[in-house]
């Protein structure tokens, strides 16, 4: 179209966009569906950008006390903070504004999904190593920042169950040690329930977090770019190539295919699957509770950990440690102290300083897949035990017993993982099976004496396309 | 073909999945023998009370509705809370006991009809000296104040939606979203089982004026969990909050794009 | 110009000798049926967007919006990746990787340029360099002071509420509580007068069965009756109203983490990660038969802090 070209022209000649452009969409990534999953997390966050700028304008973060005067009959003539009484004005009397909310909250609970198997493929196919230890550890700090975007998001409505967290939140940030008081006091501004918070909450929310997890969205991105994209060892793949399509238009197709896919998946579960939904939950009031009590799905294995959690508090010459100190201070910071640390921790012990392009299969590291294995399954029994009472419910079994069995299973279940993780892929790499080859079979030969030999054939090498006629 | 086969597994995962679903037995049970007003006396009643007793009740409960039981376990009638647990515990089919580990605390089948019910409430009642049957009018509560109420004393255990909770060991508060009036002024009358007495509400005294009216505004309440939830973002997936909305999201939302992923790219 | 831009262009030009550029393209069989597939799904795009405004314009409704949406979107989502996937003539290609680092030379051009003069008096040890450190470490100090603000010290808040000797409990809506107003087997959530719905103050009056309490003499006083007893709702776990009362127990469990806490015992935690049993709160009875408070919590309510138990309440 005229119009373009007149303005990429325009552009070109001011900012030499030209071969800038033209560099970056001959660039080549690896086609495999395990490296979309950052772009799904990638995808999840436009929604929630786009969705969650509609929800600021409705929003109204304070805690004055208002009455409630809309079509949610059992709370009309209530007392209920500005903040909840918007939220419920958006759901009820904002056209789309419950699907939007809803859609909101669905992206958020699928982006730190996406986060996390991102993370694991990354993980488990050590793409960690030299040298992007970096992009590394951009990528775990933008998991801290979606566990924050997504525990500020759902505090924001002022409803009983989210309080109820705020209240567990305080508690928790009380029992560090020293300054844990100050600490409390100063983020939320006096004792509990402190008004102050959720307006507090909200700058962090839509300011403070989304300004740095989009600046490190564009950092990873960038040291992705620049360091192109790893990938899995094959015909044709060396550690000084990258084999797989250009960016334009192959990749540029898919990844919009995928963004529309998120969107839709998204849209759908925003429409015909309630989540949070605060009415029936109620304002929150300090001194009522309802049952179950659970927070999202991606804090819940910090809920696990304080139901896990043995009574122990400790007096130290008259200062108190809380026993809420192990599981909710001490676990998560050496769990996320390791995960943090985890390329450095691994090159100390396999002394492997050399540049990785090519990926490994999870197979051929046991023992990182094998540590892999059992860290999640820490977290995997800490999930369980945060819906005990639910579970329990479930399957006829009391939260007792779950928790003892859960508590015994934390002991002994991530060894026995690591242990049997370690064997499977030992017992994999022995069968030096490739993914996707075909068995080409077997070459019968009959030697001069007469004795039959087999020999197994190359499969037929694929022919890529040569680099240079 | 494989992808038709993973996309029709994945809709009825969706459809599994969103189907609305609270967890607990739903059978409503029998209406209520006291609908209209206190069950009459007659002798033929009480006779057949009495047959009933013997044939049902008496082999846990003893020969005696007033006096002890036969089991440590199972309480006498005269500590239960008199002819309004026997209509509760009928008419909810929580009794005769039909399992053989823990208290009965989950819905079923009333084994009685309502002539049954009607002659056993009369006779037990009678037998430990508290006839007292409630009767509710949910049409006289506030729907307002029984909310109010509810949050300050039924919402810590049957949470604030009535779905339900975990109370520890084998007890359960059961699901709230599919029960009659009757039961809910029962209940707070008698404190079965693990439920406190009074239901939690400050100053509860049977028969008084804002006694009754307090449990009318929770019965118009508890009602509306019923008639009128107000599901309005869609298939409430059990009522649980956020563990059951993680399974969706992990599941169908995480799922579903990693089979998408799948089909869009390669394995290169 | 790199070198794979070299082999780049190389390799166009190689496409144009061999017939490859678009304009000399016959379609496939395949490419057909895709392009047909993927037009379909563009189709199906079209009339859901219709539908997304047929909604809208006649009042909304959340579900078929949400539906509507996600068969647009993925209609949209399906044709592009059929494109993708089966329209673009899709081929493997071989990009090589270049050198990561800048290498020794490069880091000591870099080093150089750092180098330049940067004043006469440089040097660790110099008067300057002292000063300018001592003014950046005070200077950064104080720019933290304005976050002293955000919140009031701690003091002594967290270790006292508002029950004191002689104030009336009440009830939510500011009710009197007197000894009948809980049936036995029954319980209430209580506040000091003036002061309803005060978060730190907020108790739980239990009508035990007789003689069923085993507090030692001087706790069992301050219980009415020897059957009314008040403890802190507040969990010392980590702080949830502790709102399930089991009767028959005669024990409450916090709904958060499920500890347990057995009221005849002077609500010790007997299961779950609580560690401090909930603080008993002393009650007597006035001359109008409505209960008062003898005092303060007999311990600080709530979760453990670091100073819990140092310094005066």
């Amino acid at each position: 179209m005229m119009v373009m070209e007149r303005s990429f022209k325009y552009l070109d000649e001011r900012l030499g966009t030209a071969s800038l452009a033209r560099k970056t969409l001959r660039k080549v990534f690896p086609d495999h569906w395990s490296f979309l999953l950052g772009e799904i997390a990638l995808f999840c966050l436009v929604v929630l950008v786009f969705t969650g700028t509609f929800l600021t304008f409705f929003y109204n973060p304070s805690v004055k006390e208002v009455i409630y005067d809309g079509p949610y009959e059992p709370l009309r003539g209530g007392h209920v903070s500005a903040a909840y009484d918007s939220v419920l004005r958006l759901s009820f009397e904002v056209r789309a504004g419950l699907l939007m909310r809803q859609t909101h909250h669905w992206a958020a609970l699928v982006f730190v999904a996406a986060i996390v198997i991102h993370l694991c493929r990354v993980f488990f196919t050590g793409a960690f190593r030299r040298p992007r230890e970096l992009n590394w550890l951009v990528g775990i700090v933008m998991l801290f920042l979606a566990l924050g975007e997504g525990f500020t998001g759902y505090s924001l409505p002022d409803d009983l169950l989210s309080g109820i967290g705020l209240r567990i939140f305080y508690s928790v940030t009380l029992a560090i040690p020293v300054i844990g008081t100050w600490a409390t006091y100063l983020l939320f501004g006096g004792e509990f329930p402190a008004g102050d918070i959720i307006s507090r909450l909200f700058v962090f929310h839509i300011m403070l977090l989304p300004a740095l997890l989009l600046g490190l969205v564009g950092v990873h991105l960038a040291i992705l770019v620049l360091q192109k994209h790893t990938q899995f060892p094959g015909q044709g793949r060396t550690e000084r190539n990258v084999v797989g399509k250009r960016l334009w238009p192959e990749q540029t197709f898919k990844s919009i295919s995928l963004l529309l896919f998120t969107t839709a998946v998204l849209a759908l579960l925003g429409g015909i699957a309630q989540i949070n939904p605060v009415w029936q939950y109620g304002p929150f009031e300090p001194f009522n509770v309802t049952s179950p009590a659970q927070p999202d799905w991606y804090i819940g294995f910090l809920d696990g950990a304080l139901r896990l959690g043995p009574p122990w508090d400790l007096n130290l010459f008259g200062f108190t440690i809380s026993e809420v100190f192990w599981p909710a201070v001490l676990f998560p910071g050496i769990a996320f102290g390791i995960l943090t640390l985890w390329p450095w921790i691994e090159r100390r012990f396999t002394r492997d300083r050399a540049e990785h392009h090519l990926l490994d299969r999870p197979r051929d590291a046991p023992v990182r897949t094998g540590i892999g294995a059992a860290g999640l399954m820490v977290f995997f029994i800490m999930f369980l035990e945060g819906g005990n009472d639910i579970f329990g419910v479930l399957l006829y079994v009391s939260v007792e017993t779950i928790t003892r069995i859960l508590q015994w299973g934390l002991l002994v279940a991530p060894v026995l993982t690591f242990l049997v993780t370690y064997w499977v892929c030992k017992s994999l790499k022995r069968t030096h099976l490739r993914p996707a080859q075909v068995n080409a079979g077997v070459r019968l030969s009959r030697s001069a004496s007469g004795d039959y030999e087999t020999a197994a054939l190359e499969p037929a090498s694929e022919e890529l396309e040569p680099s240079s006629k | 073909m494989r992808r038709t086969a993973i996309l029709l597994a994945g809709i009825a995962v969706l459809a599994l999945l969103l189907t609305p679903a609270t967890g607990t037995a739903t059978s409503r049970g029998a209406p209520g023998v006291a609908a209209q007003q206190q069950p009459s006396d007659s002798p033929a009643l009480n006779a057949r009370g009495l047959q009933l007793y013997q044939n049902a009740c008496a082999s846990c409960h003893g020969p005696d509705p007033n006096g002890p039981s036969y089991y440590p376990r199972v309480p006498s009638l005269k500590d239960t809370g008199g002819a309004a647990a026997v209509d509760w515990a009928l008419r909810t089919g929580r009794m005769p006991w039909k399992d053989n580990k823990g208290p009965a605390i989950e819905r079923g089948e009333p084994r009685f009809n309502e002539e049954d019910i009607r002659a056993l409430v009369v006779y037990i009642g009678k037998a430990v000296g508290d006839a007292q049957v409630p009767q509710v009018d949910p049409a006289q509560g506030n729907l307002q104040r029984g909310r109010e109420l509810y949050g300050q004393a039924c919402s810590a255990c049957h949470g604030m939606n009535g779905a339900g909770a975990a109370l520890g060991g084998e007890n359960i508060a059961v699901s709230l979203q599919n029960v009659e009036p009757q039961d809910v002024a029962e209940a707070i009358k008698i404190g079965p089982g693990q439920m406190p007495v009074g239901g939690g509400l400050t100053d509860y005294e049977y028969g008084t004026a804002s006694s009754t009216q307090e449990v009318n505004d929770i019965a118009r309440y508890v009602e509306s969990l019923r008639t009128d939830p107000y599901n309005e973002g869609g298939a409430p997936i059990g009522g649980k909050g956020p563990v059951p909305e993680g399974f969706v999201a992990w599941v169908i939302g995480l799922g579903g794009l990693v089979l998408a992923a799948r089909w869009i790219a390669g394995r290169g | 110009m790199s070198d794979s831009d070299q082999q780049g262009s190389e390799r166009v030009d190689v496409d144009r000798q061999q017939g490859h550029g678009p304009a000399n393209r016959q379609l496939t069989d395949d490419q057909r049926k895709a392009g047909r597939s993927a037009g379909i799904a563009f189709a199906v795009t079209v009339v859901a967007g219709v539908g997304l405004f047929v909604v809208y314009f006649s009042g909304g409704q959340n579900q078929l919006e949400g539906i509507l949406f996600a068969v647009a979107l993925g209609g949209l989502g399906v044709g592009v990746g059929i494109w993708a996937n089966r329209l673009l003539d899709a081929r493997e290609v071989v990009e090589e990787r270049h050198e990561l680092t800048s290498g020794p030379a490069g880091r000591q051009a870099f080093e150089d340029a750092l180098a330049a003069e940067v004043g006469p008096v440089l040097g660790r040890r110099s008067m300057l360099v002292k000063l300018l450190a001592g003014a950046g470490g005070a200077l950064g100090l104080a720019l933290l002071l304005p976050v002293l603000s955000l919140g009031p010290a701690p003091g002594n808040t967290l270790k006292v509420t508002p029950w004191a000797r002689g104030k009336r409990v009440v009830d939510e809506e500011g009710e009197l509580v007197t000894l009948g107003s809980v049936p036995e087997d029954g319980f209430i959530t209580v506040f000091p007068e003036g002061h309803e719905g005060a978060a730190d103050a907020q108790a739980l009056l239990i009508h035990v069965r007789p003689g069923s309490l085993k507090l030692p003499a001087d706790r069992l006083a301050a219980v009415p009756e020897g059957t009314h007893v008040a403890y802190s709702k507040i969990c010392t776990h980590a702080g949830c109203p502790v709102g399930l009362y089991r009767a028959e127990n005669q024990s409450l469990l916090c709904p958060c983490h499920q500890s347990q806490f057995d009221v005849a015992d002077g609500a010790k935690p007997f299961f779950g990660p609580a560690a401090r049993p909930l603080p008993q709160l002393p009650l007597g009875v006035d001359e109008d038969g409505v209960l008062v408070a003898q005092g303060d919590f007999y311990d600080p309510v709530g979760p453990a802090f670091w100073d819990m138990n140092r310094g005066k309440r």
